[in-house]
């Protein structure tokens, strides 16, 4: 049989290698005495390295001697490779034997959920793969392919409960003593490499745990120092296994620790700047008592960038509290509570914020809604400047340095310059060294307005002062005018003149002539305008007053005195048959009796004709009598004097006696608004209710008049014309009701006009 | 007190002036010397006159309403005008029209209308309410030497003419009011 030239090659070719080989194998040994030496030692080094199953066979011993030997021959022969080959495919054969072991344990924990059932598992796995290790003497290549088969046939058997099992493990360690064997072993397997976000969660969650547990609601004393030692304390001594396993000395330590440390500590700051952001508006309520967790936010915000966040959650509770307010304002139709409640609010963020921030960025980005509020509140100035004259000054700091208030240009030679905060926006102007009251002041375009409403304020404060101690208004001035500046304040300065000039003029116009009556003489011009009423003083005060203005023209020779004798008080002593009192009343009072002095019977409309009041004041006055029980109404409108009093029998025949002597009368300016209560008599809310809404219908009768018919709505925004209107529409609703129940007005299909 | 009267005295006033003359600060004057009239003429309750803002966002139109005065020979008739207020109201008059038509010696039939305290005996202590009261009296008596609608100068002297074309050209408001 022929054999073609290929076959032959081919045969030549497969012989030359299968010598080469035999060569190699046999070690140039005579014979086949080398190729045996080789079989041995290959069957040596695969019993030596096969995987046995660890519960039924024990290791070989393992022989120094014929290791060495066995692998020298194998390497010389080159044939190490096809040695781990072997090993590897022996490996994958045997791995399936830890199968059983493994669910066996898992098992076990879904019963029970025990972690040291998962511990044990790891350290039985750990056996196995100790059994199965190829010595290192084999060099890393065999060590690199065993690990990676063994870990990945573990991980593959794993069942899907095993990372929250070994979570549950790590947890299980904290605080405990540490356990380096375990975490050995977990690096060993691999598990460590795998489960890193496992580990670090476990560090995480611990985190968020303590600060739920420790810091919610806990204002009062600084957190984030406790929590940061917290860290230090347990929390890093148990990190030091996971992550600083291999350091030698604590050196080496606290490098292998600092990344991951770091990042902690970071989520230790964003977990309490979330937390507090949340609780934002209990702390600002909290004010000045949560000033440690205000300062703990102001660290984490400088570690973590969450000052968008924390603007965001304020101006949408501010928007909250507003819209509630506005919502409360209608219902209770009470202007005035709310505005000191939100400007009560509005320092206290500032205040809080400013400890946050200094600059006051944050503060300018939350604060527009308030500010714009404010702004439309016709109450905010009187009740900032109330507060900024002391009275209810819970706004302004008695500690804080009182500072003038210039707009401030940034001053670059200053050594402690800072840049604007990074999120600062356009329109942001810096205004660090200011303080509430600027702040607050600066709700408005000009100061102007507070000068004025000061003006007033302090006009009814001179006023009231009846013992001559002006002390305490002068230093508000002097406060104020550091803040507002001289001038601003120059017409303050005058009313306090006035008021130490009056006591002056009072003593040289008594020393002249002695005078029941202490004037207050004040410069019209300067002040702002008072009540004037009509009164006239009658008997005995007409006289003391014309005295009293003829002494002071005789004084200051260009000037006159005009009385506003409905603002002063009188003492007064009335005699009568039976009995002497001593009251203390106005001037309107103090004139009726007077006029009871001459005549024991009048009629309500001669007294008011005689003084020059209106009836309704003059039967007001009238009522303070008969509570006093110095005059009955016998008939209606009809008074008579009681000489006696009413209880004791018989009306005596004697005349009053005048109200005399001991008679101080002062002309002594009340405030306006008070001046309004006395003048009339006390209305009844619904009274005054009434009278306002009388006021509101002459607007409602202007517009339907004039532009026809109008839907509800459009009259609630028209009557913004009217000054003072703040009712709800609903209001408005049931008025216009009551309106077309009087025939005033008819509705069609919602629209409202005049009946005709 | 006499020193601090006198030295104080002038910077008082003086800001006022320059207030005047600033136009910022102006409007805001405008505005509230508009409002304050607003208040008395809701408050006075003059008979037969009336005006108010056209919208609540804009103080400086307004609509307003005359009726004839009793006796003369537009009593019972009621006419719609409107006011337009300069910015630098009152120191030029506001302007005003007649909205409904209005048959009438001073009137035209564009409704513009010839009162001297609208043009050139214009002052600013004029109000709307004296401005309304002027336009309720030019309704009975008409300034004949200066008319702007001839027919009507005309026809003035024969009242029952006069009635008959007022009459012709007269809508009663209230229909057309939106």
């Amino acid at each position: 049989m022929a054999t073609p030239l290929g076959e032959r090659a081919f045969a030549e070719h497969v012989k030359s290698k299968l010598d080469a080989t035999f060569q190699k194998i046999n070690d140039g040994a005579p014979g086949v005495s080398g190729l045996a030496k080789f079989t041995k030692a290959w069957m040596y080094g695969r019993e030596f390295l096969f995987p046995r199953d660890i519960r039924t066979q024990e290791r070989k011993e393992f022989d120094q001697e014929a290791f060495k030997e066995t692998f020298e021959i194998l390497g010389k022969s080159k044939q190490l490779w096809r040695v781990i080959e072997t090993f590897t495919q022996d490996l994958r054969r045997q791995l399936p034997l830890i199968d059983e072991e493994v669910l066996e344990f898992m098992r076990q924990y879904q019963e029970t959920e025990d972690v040291t059932i998962i511990r044990r598992m790891i350290m039985r796995v750990a056996e196995w793969w100790k059994a199965w290790a190829p010595v290192p003497e084999l060099g890393s290549p065999i060590m690199t392919a065993f690990n990676m088969e063994f870990q990945t046939h573990f991980f593959s058997i794993l069942p899907p409960t095993f990372p929250s099992a070994f979570k549950a493990l790590c947890a299980s360690t904290l605080g405990q003593p540490a356990d380096p064997e375990m975490w050995q072993t977990f690096e060993t397997l691999g598990l460590l490499d795998r489960y890193e976000n496992l580990v670090a969660s476990v560090c995480y969650e611990q985190i968020e745990a303590r600060v739920q547990e420790t810091c919610v609601g806990e204002w009062s004393q600084p957190m984030l120092s406790q929590l940061r030692s917290w860290m230090a304390d347990d929390i890093v001594q148990w990190m030091i296994m996971p992550y600083a396993r291999a350091a030698r000395n604590p050196e080496e330590t606290r490098s292998m620790l600092h990344g991951v440390g770091s990042r902690f500590d970071f989520h230790v700051c964003k977990t309490l700047c979330d937390l507090r952001t949340t609780e934002i508006f209990d702390i600002i309520v909290d004010f000045p008592d949560s000033m440690p967790a205000l300062i703990d936010l102001k660290e984490c915000l400088q570690r973590v960038d969450q000052r968008s966040e924390l603007v965001s959650t304020l101006r949408s509770l501010y928007d909250h509290l507003l819209i509630e307010l506005l919502a409360n304002r209608k219902r209770l139709l009470h202007p005035g509570a709310d505005t000191k409640d939100i400007l009560h609010q509005y320092v206290s963020m500032i205040r809080c914020l400013r400890v946050i921030d200094p600059p006051g960025v944050l503060l300018h980005k939350v604060a527009d809604p308030v500010r714009r509020y404010l702004r439309e509140r016709p109450d905010t100035i009187r009740s900032i400047v109330s507060s900024l004259v002391g009275e209810g000054g819970d706004l302004v700091d008695e500690n804080e340095p009182i500072q003038p208030l210039h707009v401030q240009v940034e001053d670059y030679s200053d050594p402690n310059w800072e840049p604007e905060a990074i999120d600062a926006g356009p329109e942001f102007r810096t205004n660090k060294p200011s303080d509430v009251i600027s702040t607050l002041v600066s709700i408005y375009d000009s100061k102007d307005l507070f000068v004025k409403e000061l003006q007033v304020l302090l006009a009814q404060r001179l006023l009231a002062i009846t013992d001559g101690n002006f002390d305490k208004e002068r230093r508000n001035i002097e406060i104020l005018k550091i803040r507002f500046g001289e001038a601003a304040l120059q017409v303050c300065e005058v009313m306090l003149r006035d008021m130490t000039d009056s006591r002056r003029i009072d003593q040289h116009v008594q020393s002249q002539k002695p005078c029941l009556m202490h004037p207050t003489i004040i410069s019209k011009h300067f002040w702002p305008p008072l009540q004037t009423g009509k009164l006239q003083m009658p008997g005995q005060y007409k006289e003391i007053l014309e005295t009293y203005s003829k002494e002071f023209t005789a004084f200051k020779q260009d000037k006159k005195l005009r009385y506003l004798p409905q603002l002063g008080t009188l003492d007064l002593t009335i005699e009568l048959t039976d009995r002497t009192l001593d009251v203390h009343v106005p001037p309107l009072e103090a004139a009726v009796i007077e006029l009871f002095s001459t005549k024991d019977e009048w009629i309500l409309d001669d007294l008011s004709k005689e003084l020059n009041v209106d009836s309704s004041a003059v039967r007001q006055a009238l009522d303070t009598w008969v509570d006093y029980g110095v005059v009955s109404e016998d008939k209606l409108h009809h008074f008579v004097l009681l000489e006696t009093s009413e209880s004791g029998s018989a009306a005596g025949p004697s005349r009053p006696a005048a109200p005399r002597t001991d008679k101080s009368l002062k002309e002594f300016v009340g405030k306006p608004a008070v001046v309004e209560n006395e003048a009339a008599p006390v209305m009844s809310a619904q009274q005054q209710e009434a009278e306002q809404m009388r006021v509101y219908w002459k607007f409602i009768e202007g517009m339907l008049t004039n532009l026809g018919t109008l839907p509800l709505d459009r009259i609630q925004t028209m009557l913004r014309f009217a000054p003072g209107y703040s009712r709800s529409i609903e209001q408005l609703g049931v008025f216009m009701e009551a309106a077309r129940r009087e025939g005033l007005v008819v509705n069609t299909n919602g629209l409202w006009k005049l009946s005709k | 007190m006499e020193q601090i009267t006198t030295s104080l005295a002038p910077p008082r006033s003086s800001p006022k002036v320059a207030s005047s003359t600033n136009g910022g600060e102006g409007a805001g004057s405008v505005t509230k010397r508009l409002s304050n009239e607003l208040m008395n003429l809701m408050m006075s309750a003059s008979p037969g006159i009336s005006a108010f803002p056209k919208s609540d966002a804009n103080l400086f139109e307004w609509a307003g309403t005359i009726e004839g005065a009793s006796g003369t020979i537009y009593a019972g008739l009621t006419f719609r005008i409107s006011i337009s207020f300069p910015p630098n109201y009152p120191y030029v008059s506001p302007i005003i029209k007649f909205e409904s038509p209005c048959y009438h010696p001073n009137v035209d039939l564009a409704g513009n209308i010839c009162l001297d305290i609208l043009q050139d005996k214009w002052s600013a202590v004029y109000s709307v309410q004296t401005i309304l009261l002027s336009l309720q009296s030019l309704l009975g008596e008409p300034n004949n030497a200066s008319p702007l609608n001839n027919d009507a100068a005309n026809l003035w002297d024969s009242p029952e003419e006069f009635k008959v074309q007022l009459m012709k050209y007269y809508r009663p408001i209230g229909n057309d009011s939106a």
